[in-house]
């Protein structure tokens, strides 16, 4: 028979255990989810790369709109980042209520077929008002443009001048109001924006063998 | 509100209890909150890993991608933050610190898969539900880390990732308060939420701790109840019995539970049972019902079975509540009284049987002296009916003249509770009288006088007859004794004459035919003076006339002074007289010592009479054990037939001797007889014709003088604590008992004086040489000896010299004193006795003794 004592003495033993294991395990819980949330957050708010912009309306097929800016966003078909863009798209169009001309370019490299455009990203920007979605075969308009990364946004005036480039999300994939939403509406409404650029956050419009260092976004 | 039951021990437990429900009550809900968040946390997991999926499943650089990092940071991240929380409520559910954790793991899971949904805004809400769901706790601090970890994810991610907070470098304050004050917004709604939440599981606790408190009375009056107590389902099966009803009929609990009441219930009984219950349960009011129970053992059980209905609290039925009260022991009292009452009836009738077939009249009587019950014989005795005397005072009946002596002897019966024997008159209902001879009893606790009533009105009449005769008799011998007396005193004065006469001419030198003449009439003279001597002697006796002394009389001394005054007339007819054996001279009879001196003279007379020449007289005595002492008288005569013996004490008869040449009067045998009743003994004769007779007398034993004084002597001498104590011993002889007791109790308060007495001058003197008295008192006239020769012979003996004698008598002339004081006596008192002067003398004479 154990003594009073010695089971007294046992249980304390199991608390002390219990604890140590409590605190031990309390303790790799918070380095585990804070190094963890740190990944998460850090690549969330990563931007893309960015390439050379024009700073005139380029040389392209698009044709730009002579009364009013045009807005154009080169976007991946397949980026799931760049559905936040699309959003915020949507609000900026509904914002401005056609006082600007929008298109969307999907770039479509050469080898690929019909599935790579045919992504519920692609039909969400055909479904906003006054944004002519077009498919930017092997990305030849980005690079025009400047872009390479998912969601590049850039506004030109009716004069053709450069007004605004950057993404119009906060950060990757990431709805809600953000720095380029707001320089754009400004812009388009004649008002002088806090910046005229904004990071972009998104996939890659093209490999990083096609594009160089500087094409890749960020993962 | 909840009221706390009386006493402070009462209020102690159910405030204790009142607490420890309400941690009870909360520590379940901590478990069963812990519980939910581990579900949750599992399932916002896998929710997130879906998300993740269905949202950013891949990452693109071109047409070439990888796994999304949202989806390894589902997998990962959100399985690190729940594994901690589950595990914690794994390993010790309801802890205190499993709460924090989850609360951060949820906000933390909150902002994890508001960044997996791209920050859309509907994800937000994850964290307002997050705290809603935080409050199932009813523990408001646990919101405190909650809202801690929002606000230092903002923080935090406005320092290192401004653009993922707002959007844009520079939050605007409005925006942070905005965001800041939705929270607190909630979090102060739901602070109140677990105030209000707390404040009424204490209320909830307090309120079951009062239920349990009295539910547990109710239980311990249940469990403790004297007698049976059962709740049964309307199936008649036992769902809760108590001891007392376990008892009762001998079961377990246990194994009661497994019964119905049908099965312990009598077979003849069920049906009634049954029907009871139906009657319950259609509304009638509670039954109370005498049954019976079969006990374990098989034995019967007569019980109460009291029962109610008991329903729930929308009305319907649920239960019977049975009360089981035992009561073989009344019902056995029940039969035994039934038992007792039947006999009762037929002893009732047995007696109006007697009653009626009763010679007497048997009644009885209330206290207020009315007949109760009257027996048939009243009719017969007083003429009225049973009917007609029931109601009525008995008095009414009782003769006028005897009803304030009725109504004494009525209050003497109540005292003593019994009469017998009374006799009072009655009228009857023709009007006449009737003597009624009544017993009768009192019942003081039944307050009724029970009587039996005999006529006797022709016994009353015969008595008084006889009774009347009886009184003229007894004046008719009065008057024959008194008569005989006056006769016998009268015969006297001549007869005087005669005898004095007759033997002055004896002495004057007669002739002898003169001498011849002279004894002639001497010798009739003295036969007639004998012969009255007698008669007077019978008369005395008759009359009530007669003093005797009764003292103790030693038989020896008796039987040889009569013998030697018997001697010389046997020896002048040749009779031998015979003591057989040496007489016992320790044996004493209370007699009178004269009159028994006279009965024995008699009986030898008539023996040495009867018996012819040359025969044989034997005196005896015998005692049998401490009894009475026998004295014989013996003779070999002719003896007497047996059909003449009852005559032989009868006075003047001689039984035909009259004819023979023997003198006799035929008084001496009834004299003794006479005699001999009056000293308290008897007198008898055994006889058988030519074996002679046995003439005997028994008389009292009494103890003998010297051993009484002896023993008064031995226990006077020392007191109780065995000390000798100053005695003196007094001598007092006198013959005359008045006398004796007289002195006796004038000496009864002197304690330190023992007296002893003496009837005869020489007992007297023995006594004084045996114990040395201090003083003696000495009377003059006594019947053995003169007192002072007494005195002279208490002088001569050296051990009776030095006593101081003190003389009382009635003599008081000078002469006698002188000659008394000059032959020795110490003082001469006279009679009447003067009490000081007795005392200054009894004291003078015994001081110079009690100085040596």
């Amino acid at each position: 028979m154990r003594s009073a004592e010695q089971k007294r003495g046992e249980h304390l033993q199991r608390r002390t255990k219990r604890i140590l294991a409590t605190s031990l395990f309390a303790i790799l819980w918070i380095a585990t989810v804070a190094s963890g949330l740190r990944t998460l957050f850090h690549y969330e708010n990563t931007p893309g790369r960015v390439g050379a912009l024009p700073r005139a309306w380029p040389a392209t097929q698009i044709e730009r709109s002579s009364d009013r800016p045009t807005l154009i966003m080169l976007a991946h078909p397949h980026c799931p980042c760049t559905r936040a863009s699309v959003g915020e798209l949507a609000q900026i169009m509904a914002r401005l209520q056609g006082r600007v001309s929008a298109y969307v370019l999907f770039v479509k490299p050469k080898e690929t077929g019909r599935d790579w455009d045919g992504t519920d990203l692609v039909r969400s920007a055909e479904a906003i008002p006054g944004v002519k979605v077009l498919l930017d075969p092997d990305g030849v308009e980005a690079r025009r443009f400047g872009a390479e990364t998912s969601g590049h946004t850039v506004l030109f005036g009716a004069d053709g001048r450069l007004l605004f480039s950057g993404g119009i999300t906060a950060s990757r994939g990431h709805a809600g109001d953000n720095a380029g939403e707001s320089a754009i509406t400004a812009l388009v409404n004649n008002q002088t924006p806090a910046q005229t650029e904004a990071l972009v956050f998104g996939c890659a419009l093209a490999n990083r063998g096609e594009t160089g260092p500087t094409a890749l976004c960020l993962k | 509100m909840f009221e706390v039951s009386l006493g402070a021990s009462g209020v102690n437990y159910s405030v204790e209890r009142a607490n420890e429900l309400f941690e009870q009550h909360r520590q379940e809900i901590y478990r069963a909150t812990d519980r939910l968040f581990a579900r949750l946390m599992f399932f916002q997991w896998i929710a997130g890993i879906l998300i993740a999926f269905l949202v950013a499943p891949l990452t693109w650089e071109g047409q070439s991608s990888q796994v999304h990092l949202h989806i390894w940071g589902a997998i990962f991240l959100g399985g690190a933050i729940s594994i901690f929380p589950i595990w914690l409520t794994r390993i010790s559910p309801g802890a205190t610190i499993n709460r924090y954790v989850i609360a951060v793991a949820q906000t933390l899971m909150s902002a994890l898969l508001i960044a997996l949904t791209g920050g859309r805004i509907e994800t937000h809400f994850h964290v307002f539900g997050s705290l809603v769901i935080l409050s199932f706790y009813r523990d408001w601090r646990v919101l405190i880390p909650a809202t801690v970890v929002v606000a230092l994810d903002h923080f935090l991610r406005g320092i290192y990732w401004p653009y993922s907070v707002y959007g844009v470098l520079t939050a605007s304050p409005l925006r942070s308060l905005e965001h800041a004050g939705w929270v607190i917004f909630e979090d102060v709604f739901l602070v109140i939420s677990c105030l209000r939440s707390i404040r009424e599981m204490r209320s909830i606790a307090t309120r079951t701790a009062a239920l349990e408190a009295s539910e547990q009375g109710f239980r311990q009056i249940f469990e403790d109840a004297p007698i049976g107590m059962a709740v049964v389902g309307l199936d008649e099966s036992f769902n809760q019995v108590n001891t007392t009803l376990c008892q009762m009929v001998g079961y377990t609990e246990s194994e009661l539970m497994q019964c119905t009441t049908v099965d312990i219930t009598f077979e003849d009984d069920i049906p009634q049972g049954k029907q009871n219950a139906e009657e319950l349960l259609t509304g009638g009011p509670r039954s109370s019902v005498e049954r019976r129970y079969i006990r374990k053992d098989g034995e019967v059980l007569w019980i109460t079975r009291t029962a109610c209905l008991m329903r729930d609290v929308d009305g319907h039925p649920r239960n019977f509540l049975i009360m089981v009260e035992d009561i073989s022991e009344r019902k056995q009292a029940e039969k035994a009284l039934c038992e007792s009452k039947r006999e009762l009836e037929a002893a009732h009738h047995a007696n109006q049987l007697i009653m009626d077939n009763s010679q007497d009249v048997i009644c009885s009587v209330d206290e207020w002296g009315r007949f109760i019950s009257v027996s048939a014989a009243c009719e017969q005795l007083w003429g009225y009916t049973p009917a007609e005397l029931v109601g009525r005072p008995y008095v009414e009946l009782v003769c006028p003249e005897d009803r304030a002596l009725t109504n004494q002897v009525a209050e003497v019966l109540r005292m003593d509770g019994k009469i017998s024997d009374f006799v009072n008159r009655y009228t009857r209902k023709d009007g006449t009288l009737v003597d009624v001879l009544w017993s009768a009893s009192w019942s003081e606790a039944d307050k009724i006088m029970f009587c039996v009533a005999h006529d006797v009105t022709d016994r009353a009449r015969i008595e008084k007859e006889l009774r009347e005769a009886k009184e003229e008799a007894d004046r008719a011998n009065h008057a024959k004794s008194e008569f005989l007396s006056r006769m016998s005193h009268e015969l006297r004065t001549p007869l005087n004459a005669i005898l004095g006469f007759g033997q002055l001419l004896e002495r004057q030198n007669p002739t002898e035919a003169q001498r011849t003449r002279v004894n002639h009439i001497i010798n009739a003279g003295r036969h007639l003076l004998n012969l009255i001597n007698e008669v007077l002697d019978i008369s005395r006796v008759e009359t009530g006339n007669l003093q005797l002394s009764l003292e103790p009389v030693c038989v020896t001394e008796a039987l040889e002074e009569a013998l030697s005054l018997m001697r010389p007339l046997a020896a002048e007819r040749g009779i031998e007289l015979l003591t057989p054996a040496p007489l016992e001279p320790a044996d004493y009879v209370m007699a009178d010592r004269q009159r028994l001196q006279q009965v024995l003279l008699n009986l030898l007379t008539n023996a040495v009479k009867y018996t012819p020449v040359a025969g044989k007289v034997t005196v005896s005595s015998s005692t049998i054990g401490s009894g009475p002492i026998r004295i014989m008288v013996s003779d070999t005569g002719a003896g007497i037939p047996s059909e003449k013996l009852a005559r032989l004490f009868t006075p003047f008869d001689r039984l035909g001797a009259e004819q023979s040449d023997v003198e006799g009067t035929g008084l001496g045998l009834a004299l003794c007889q006479r005699l001999i009743h009056a000293m308290h003994g008897t007198i008898g004769v055994d006889s058988a014709v030519g074996s002679g007779s046995r003439f005997w007398v028994e008389l009292a034993r009494a103890e003998s003088p010297f051993e009484r004084v002896a023993l008064e002597k031995h226990n006077g001498a020392y007191s109780q604590n065995g000390s000798e104590v100053c005695s003196r011993t007094i001598l007092y002889v006198e013959d005359n008992l008045s006398n004796l007791t007289l002195i006796e109790q004038m000496l009864s308060d002197q304690s330190h004086i023992k007296l002893i007495t003496a009837m005869q001058g020489k007992l007297g003197i023995e006594l004084a040489r045996r114990h040395s008295p201090d003083l003696i008192l000495l009377d003059l006239h006594l019947p053995d000896l003169a007192g002072w020769e007494v005195l002279s012979r208490l002088q001569i003996q050296e051990a009776t010299r030095e006593i101081p004698v003190v003389i009382i008598s009635a003599d008081a002339t000078s002469r006698q004193i002188k000659r008394l004081m000059a032959a020795g006596a110490s003082a001469y008192l006279t009679k009447p006795l003067d009490m000081q002067e007795f005392f200054r003398v009894i004291n003078e004479t015994l001081a110079p003794r009690l100085a040596a």
